[in-house]
């Protein structure tokens, strides 16, 4: 007989909302809320886990430690995490347990919206079956759970994210098979020919319809923003050369351009030899001013924008563009050239 | 608009304003030919640049510096 461990928040384990969320964790004999539809589903539940996911986040090593004695205790031979959908803090407590336990070698199924929090903190320890943002995707995400879970549970195998409905995990499976690599390959070129493409490395799908042209660039206002890392000398404000989590914003209005002894890269992406002699190589602020000088464009922004874009994950890049983006138009800029390495 | 030397990555990832830089080291200068030479032609770059941001695109256009 294999054990079933169920994870579950305040919420849905039954001990209230937000007032709830503070909930320290406890042990609970068989299923709970939804676990009594894993149950119907084909998945009995032995024990319940359950945690406030303020309580999670405030004190995540305290939790993260009860959760993962209790789980060792049980010998747990899968952890069920969730559904969380599309709640952040729930997401973030059923990524983060679903690594711990699953770097310890015990199979996690768990269950949320493809941009949880969750997805990214499990770190691809844990399979993780996509759903709508709110419980109303609870009755057909129960039986994939259901299913992958029993199978993981018996030790029995699990085939890929496409056929068996869960979110790719970023692990390359060895498999044996009969065709040579060269047929293979053929095979792939021939289907990518007719447009027939299977990837995971597929891309983010944000698609904006391009914004109308500048109407009069003689009398915009015309922003420069880098993700090359750009700095001044001794990088101040500690950049981070990879993983930035943060953009910055520096004053040139009385710059003629980049010079060299005031700017620098500090990009750990590429080799900024070149850009480090004329950092103008990066972020054009001579030919900007020239081109202002000139009437050509109305006024360069005061500012210019930058961050280092190495290893940065999707998202964030996204929260740093929404976010400049957003000082842009209430500086009424109307124009911008954004510079990428 | 986006002015970079992977004008495949850019439009992958939905830039609609795409413009080739130089090189993925230097996309707005070229360290191999004389300064004024370079200089000149990062102003035609930006040029090209404001070019671009003054004209109707489809979605994710790229442009070189010479058309």
């Amino acid at each position: 007989m294999s054990t079933v461990v169920h994870y579950l928040n305040q919420f849905f384990a039954g001990f209230g909302g937000e007032e709830a969320a503070d909930h320290e964790p406890v042990r609970l004999d068989g299923p709970q809320g939804p676990g009594r539809g894993l149950a119907a589903a084909g998945l009995t539940v032995d024990v319940t886990l359950a945690c406030g996911d303020d309580f999670f986040g405030e004190h995540e090593e305290d939790a993260l430690s009860t959760l993962l004695g209790w789980i060792e205790e049980f010998e747990a031979d899968v952890l069920v995490c969730g559904p969380s959908f599309g709640s952040g803090r729930y997401g973030y407590a059923c990524g983060v347990l679903a690594r711990e336990v699953g770097r310890r070698g015990i199979p996690v199924v768990a269950a949320m919206t493809p941009d949880s929090p969750g997805v990214l903190a499990a770190e691809g320890a844990a399979h993780i079956v996509p759903t709508g943002s709110n419980v109303a995707g609870m009755r057909e995400a129960l039986p994939v759970i259901a299913s992958i879970a029993s199978r993981l549970a018996a030790g029995e195998a699990v085939g890929g994210p496409d056929d068996e409905g869960y979110l790719p995990r970023g692990l390359r499976v060895n498999a044996l098979v009969d065709r040579t690599g060269a047929e293979r390959a053929i095979d792939l070129l021939l289907a990518k020919l007719a447009g027939d493409v299977a990837t995971e490395v597929a891309p983010s799908g944000d698609r904006v319809p391009p914004p109308p042209p500048v109407d009069d660039l003689a009398s915009a206002r015309l922003a420069l923003v880098t993700e090359a890392g750009c700095v001044p000398q001794g990088n101040p404000d500690r950049l981070p050369t990879r993983h930035a989590n943060v953009w910055l914003r520096y004053d040139v209005a009385d710059a003629d351009g980049l010079a060299p002894g005031d700017y620098e890269s500090v990009h750990a992406g590429f080799d900024t030899t070149a850009a480090n002699a004329d950092p103008n190589r990066l972020v054009p602020l001579d030919a900007v001013r020239e081109l202002e000088r000139a009437h050509i464009v109305g006024v360069v922004h005061d500012v210019f924008y930058t961050t280092s874009g190495v290893d940065t994950p999707v998202a964030t890049a996204a929260r740093h563009g929404q976010e400049i983006a957003a000082e842009l138009r209430e500086a009424q800029v109307g124009a911008v050239i954004l510079t990428g390495t | 608009m986006f002015v970079t030397a992977l004008p495949t990555i850019a439009q992958m990832v939905g830039a609609n304003r795409i413009l080739r830089g130089v090189a993925i080291t230097h996309p707005t200068g070229d360290p191999s030919i004389p300064p004024d030479e370079e200089h000149r032609m990062r102003v035609s770059l930006v040029r090209r640049a404001f070019e671009m941001l003054e004209t109707d695109v489809e979605p994710r256009t790229v442009w070189e510096l010479t058309s």
